[in-house]
């Protein structure tokens, strides 16, 4: 599952980004990468865009980019 | 004095423009746009006998060329002569900061890392041991706070102490089998006693096995490369078995945050369980699904109506002032020519202008709170889903924020774009964003065709109808010229932080003092040369054969009429009389006269022009002497409201000014695009204020 898939508000882990290389690199400068924890923080009226919250800072990203992003649930 | 120079950089929203104005003190001299910072800009001061020279870059997440903004950071520190980094990084997100020191310390540079806003980090519960971290990183880490101005000195101190010493390279570490493969080449080249007199064995290693272009293009030009290329490709072959992935940046991006996390996890301590923040819950209004747009859409109206309503008092204020003045200087001239160079030209037009300061100010205040406080990449993300549908990109929000100050930095922070089909198409569109400059226009206009009240609705409307039909445009470009791939959106939330006064007075203070320069030099010969070119030649005939016609007169009435009509016949035969009258056919189907058709063309010098021009060219044409002498009574009477509607749109949409071109020509790098504009921003205005011409006639009428 990716995480354009995930509901407002829980927590998932993510597993590996898919990416092109400039944009992965990009969404690695930000924080994300493998086994870090993400939560949905905001999604926006026409589900367009998404806010994530992932350790101290929060990231805005579309849902095309959101697909990239394969994460698992937490147990 | 022995001169430094020091680089500041970090990520974006760390509070390094803050920092070098805490570090500078009063000796500031920041030549950016407030904000945003898209130039480097330069703090200078001296301190024990050292002339210290601070170059605020702008703000990158990594030194990978995403954007045009990040290359320029980038470059300069690769390319350029500095002493030392000054790496500054906010305490309160540690991990994802130290990331990018890491790259910094792999450029085998002198640096000093600042831990800002500690003070926050305080609140928030985070302990970080400075001490600990210098011996890890060997680079001495000092806690600072811009805001409180905790620990200047001592961060003032560690700069000089370690641009005096020789430079000591950073430890870093990495996995096992990286550190091995590193080792390896060290002892090569150390066994080849390869010595580079800036850069150490290890660092050279690094930057190979990191596939560097810069450090190749650096040991190609030795013999020894020869030998060194097979170790290379076992090393590599070795590190892609391990790292599973022939990717080297994939291995290079995984080594740096797994070194960022562990530094982390060995210096900071979290004391308390965090809580729910304030950014969260702020965020849960602002940027609410429902709420959000609106809110956003009142705070702008907001802005314009405070912008016209408590603009308005201060600019009564310079107007009398100004009329004052151009009287009781007017009254100690005796030379008619003089006084009317003076009252008629200078005052006038100069005075026009000048007028507008308080309402400028309002502006530029709303645009810097606006971008320093964090709500901009709030509104990109309220509006990305929107402006996506329009082909554009909800960072272009940024540079067309910016475009409502002016156009000149609005170009330039276009550079945050990474796609240059984005980065053209935003600057495209900057032009409908009505800059700070045509502001007098507008409010001289509303204010002369409405009510005060209904005046800063009318502001609103305007500007909100240039940014729609700047997005009409957008789409319209966007599936004839710029096809193309769409860029990600991906954009850090930075917190929300109470702007500093300082910076904010300074944003404003620049601004306003640029304004009334430009008042002072630019507009003021601009006011001279429109009264010169309007009041000669001199046509003696005409003067003479009204006069005699205006003796026989009886009534008052009908000599004013006549004094009126001679006054327009003279002006006529002007130069710029003559000029007004060949470009006439050319704007008379938008109902422009040829007062407004020459205001119109003397606006492309700056957008304030127009406001002078048109105030020398009614004051000379209209008694200065009556009660209405006041240039908005003057317009309100003689021009008709749908003419008035149809310069508006003009002004609204044809090209800012020359200056915005020329910085358009050289953002885009290209002339091409830069005559498409020139072309297409006539067309749009012509073929909109004829349309707006004739549907205001037509409501008008009726």
């Amino acid at each position: 599952m990716n995480l354009s898939q995930i509901s407002k508000n829980t927590k998932v882990m993510i597993k590996t980004i898919t990416a092109q290389s400039l944009l992965k690199k990009r969404l690695y400068s930000l924080g994300l990468g493998s086994g870090k924890e993400v939560e949905i923080t905001e999604i926006s009226l026409q589900k367009n865009t998404i806010k994530i919250a992932l350790g101290f800072s929060s990231i805005a990203l579309r849902m095309e980019e959101a697909k990239m992003i394969e994460v698992e649930a937490i147990v | 004095m022995k001169k430094l120079t020091i680089a500041l950089v970090g990520q974006p929203n760390v509070g390094k423009s803050h920092l070098a104005n805490a570090l500078s003190g009063s000796n500031l001299k920041i030549g950016n746009f407030a904000g945003v910072t898209v130039e480097k800009a330069l703090a200078t001061f001296s301190k024990e006998g050292f002339s210290i020279e601070m170059i605020d870059l702008p703000g990158l997440y990594s030194l990978d060329d995403f954007s045009a903004d990040e290359k320029v950071t980038k470059d300069f520190l690769l390319q350029e002569n500095y002493d030392l980094i000054l790496n500054v990084i906010d305490s309160t997100n540690l991990e994802r900061n130290l990331s990018l020191s890491t790259q910094l310390m792999e450029l085998g540079k002198k640096m000093v890392i600042a831990l800002n806003m500690d003070d926050e980090a305080q609140k928030e519960g985070i302990d970080i041991d400075t001490e600990y971290m210098s011996k890890l990183l060997n680079v001495p880490c000092i806690k600072v706070s811009s805001k409180t101005k905790f620990n200047m000195s001592a961060l003032l101190k560690s700069i000089l102490h370690v641009s005096s010493s020789t430079l000591e390279s950073p430890k870093l570490f990495f996995s096992d089998i990286i550190e091995e493969e590193l080792q390896k080449i060290t002892t090569f080249l150390n066994e080849k006693h390869f010595n580079h007199p800036m850069l150490s064995n290890r660092n050279i290693a690094l930057g190979l096995l990191w596939q560097r272009k810069h450090i190749y293009a650096l040991m190609h030009e030795f013999p020894l490369f020869v030998e060194l290329q097979p170790l290379l490709n076992h090393a590599l072959g070795y590190v892609y078995m391990y790292a599973q992935t022939e990717d080297i940046e994939d291995v290079i991006s995984k080594e740096h945050s797994a070194f960022a996390k562990g530094i982390t996890m060995d210096v900071m301590h979290l004391k308390t369980q965090k809580i729910k923040n304030l950014t969260q819950s702020i965020d849960a209004l602002l940027i609410h699904k429902l709420l959000g747009l609106p809110i956003f859409v009142f705070l702008m109206w907001g802005l314009f109506q405070l912008t016209f309503t408590l603009g308005e008092l201060p600019m009564n204020w310079i107007e009398a002032g100004f009329g004052w003045l151009g009287e009781s200087v007017g009254a100690g001239i005796d030379n008619e020519i003089l006084k009317s160079l003076i009252v008629d030209g200078m005052i006038a037009g100069v005075g026009g202008v000048i007028m507008f300061l308080p309402n400028i100010m309002i502006l530029f205040l709303g645009i810097s709170l606006l971008e320093t406080t964090g709500y901009m990449s709030r509104v990109a993300f309220l509006l990305d889903g929107f402006f996506h549908k329009f082909g554009l990109h909800g960072k272009s929000f940024i540079p067309l924020v910016t475009g409502f100050g002016c156009s000149v930095p609005a170009y330039m922070a276009a550079r945050t774009l990474k796609n240059k089909k984005d980065r053209l198409l935003t600057m495209f569109i900057i032009g409908f964003m009505s800059c700070g400059a045509r502001l007098p226009v507008y409010v001289l206009f509303a204010g002369a065709f409405f009510d005060e009240d209904m005046a800063g609705n009318i502001l609103f409307i305007i500007y909100i109808s240039g940014a729609l039909l700047g997005l009409i445009a957008g789409k319209i470009l966007r599936i004839t010229a710029f096809k193309g791939e769409d860029e990600p959106f991906v954009m850090e939330m930075p917190k929300y932080r109470l702007p500093s006064l300082k910076l904010i007075w300074f944003a404003v203070y620049s601004k306003s003092m640029m304004y009334i320069k430009k008042a002072g030099t630019f507009i003021l010969l601009a006011s001279m040369l429109i009264w010169f070119i309007s009041s000669y030649p001199k046509n003696t005939l005409i003067e003479e054969s009204y006069t005699a016609h205006i003796k026989t007169l009886q009534d008052d009435a009908s000599k004013s009429t006549m004094e009126n009509e001679m006054r327009e016949k003279l002006m006529e035969k002007t130069y710029l009389g003559m000029m007004g009258k060949t470009i006439e056919p050319f704007f008379a189907p938008l109902g422009f006269d040829w007062k407004m058709s020459v205001a119109t063309i003397s606006g492309l010098a700056a957008k304030e022009v127009i406001v002078s021009t048109l105030g020398v060219l009614y004051s000379l044409g209209s008694e200065v002497s009556e009660d209405d002498s006041s240039l908005r009574d003057t317009i309100a009477k003689s021009i008709s409201l749908p003419a008035a509607v149809s310069f508006i749109v003009f002004v609204m949409i044809y090209l800012p000014c020359i200056a915005a071109t020329v910085v358009f020509a050289k953002e885009a790098e290209s002339l091409k695009y830069t005559f498409y504009l020139v072309l297409f921003t006539f067309a749009t205005a012509w073929a909109l204020s004829f349309l707006a011409f004739h549907v205001a006639g037509y409501f008008y009428l009726t």
